[in-house]
């Protein structure tokens, strides 16, 4: 007599093997979801940088596109835009938005780091320097930082020797495009060598400074210098 | 007053304490989840960009504001079909027009007859959640968060006295007082170089 349960078993076998592929697939996929962040950082972080040091900080993270972050936004009004260079210059002035985008710019591939622990790598920026913007409104020698000022009374302080590189920016413009209002349009400041907070959006001005003056984060405990490298990130 | 007297009057501030707690707790549990998370989103607005031909001939602005260019803006909205007026007009250089409206832009590319627009759509209750969570509006909203958080001082003290017994402070409600206030410090203590 034939045995009833045979061909039942024979199904629960199939099943069984059905199941077992189709848990092996989905497991080695949730695998390489999981550990694909973890090879591209390990990978981006073997890389390193021209002055030595790893291209990714440690404690970060690499992700694709930059995020906005918040921030009560400023006026977006390309037509009301205004860039106050003051402080200790020799020559304060007030450029507008044509003026500013008539200055010697350039692009310039950067990377981005946030103190939330992400970064960002080859973001395009075109914009004018610091050190362009310093020689317009000609710095006077005691200057010995510069404070971004921002809308609604944000600021950031940087020492002005590290914010003269050639790649700290003015910018408008983002991977080609101009920079949407999340990011501080019409402009905003960009310095790949700091977390990212010190880089303001919607700038209205540059302020030199023969002493130190800590901004809105740094007073909320946050690190004075900020350094990606040193993980600078509270006070 | 003894304690057995002072009881019912705890129990009565923490109650009405707690009902007037409950706006600001749910504005501020609300912003609060939305913005510890804000690297994964943006808890204020969506975003929406799009590129658009513009089928008009080949223009050029006037560096700056003016009637032309604002002439030229109303050709570039008719050519797209745009309803909205306009906040500004403004021409960067010669060959760029920024249209700027409440909550968009368009930046036109003349040489190439294009336009980008980037837009945003507000999460309004979200928003304003930030907005008095994050006090962006300073002033008087200094003295209501000032004033809330006497509420929760409020609440905290007379919540420890106003059981007697097991449940009370000298029984689980010390544990659970421990236990809670064990938090923030084992952290502190684990996470500092």
């Amino acid at each position: 007599m034939a045995d009833p349960y045979q061909p039942h078993r024979t199904l629960e076998r199939r099943q069984f093997l059905r199941t077992a592929a189709a848990g092996t697939a989905i497991t080695a996929l949730g695998a390489t979801w999981i550990f694909a962040d973890e090879w591209t950082n390990s990978a981006m972080a073997a890389a390193t940088r021209a002055d030595g040091r790893p291209r990714l900080p440690p404690g970060q993270r690499v992700i694709e596109a930059l995020k906005p972050m918040g921030g009560e936004q400023g006026d977006p009004d390309p037509a009301s835009f205004r860039l106050r260079l003051h402080g200790e210059v020799e020559r304060p002035i007030e450029l507008d938005f044509a003026a500013l985008r008539a200055l010697p710019h350039q692009e310039h591939r950067l990377d981005v780091h946030c103190v939330t622990g992400w970064s960002a790598f080859d973001v395009r920026f075109r914009g004018v320097s610091l050190p362009e913007l310093a020689k317009l409104a000609q710095v006077k020698a005691q200057a010995r930082y510069v404070i971004f000022e921002a809308a609604h009374g944000y600021t950031a302080n940087v020492p002005l020797h590290e914010a003269l590189r050639p790649d700290v920016l003015v910018t408008w413009e983002m991977n080609g495009a101009r920079l949407p209002r999340s990011h501080g349009a019409p402009v905003r400041a960009v310095n790949p060598y700091l977390y990212f907070w010190k880089s303001p959006k919607w700038l209205t001005g540059l302020r030199f400074q023969s002493t130190d003056e800590r901004g809105y984060w740094e007073v909320r405990g946050y690190n004075n210098h900020a350094d990606p490298w040193k993980e600078e990130r509270y006070a | 007053m003894s304690l057995k007297h002072f009881r019912p009057l705890l129990r009565a501030v923490h109650r009405d304490a707690g009902y007037l707690a409950v706006g600001l707790t749910i504005i501020y549990a609300m912003s609060g989840l939305a913005v510890n998370h804000i690297k994964d989103w943006d808890p204020n607005f969506t975003e929406v960009r799009q590129t658009l031909q513009v089928p008009i001939g080949e223009l050029q602005a006037e560096p700056g504001q003016s009637p032309a260019n604002d002439q030229l803006a109303r050709s570039v909205l008719h050519a797209l079909n745009w309803k909205e007026p306009p906040r500004s007009v403004y021409a960067p250089t010669a060959d760029e027009l920024d249209i700027t409206f409440e909550n968009a832009d368009l930046h036109v590319d003349l040489k190439r007859r294009v336009a980008v627009h980037n837009g945003q759509r507000d999460r309004f209750l979200l928003r304003s959640a930030n907005f008095l969570h994050l006090n962006r509006g300073k002033k008087a909203w200094t003295y209501v968060a000032d004033g809330y958080a006497l509420i929760l001082l409020t609440l905290a003290v007379s919540g420890m006295f106003m059981i007697k017994g097991k449940q009370g402070l000298f029984g689980r409600g010390a544990l659970l007082v421990l236990l809670g206030a064990s938090v923030p410090v084992c952290y502190i203590l684990l996470s500092r170089p």
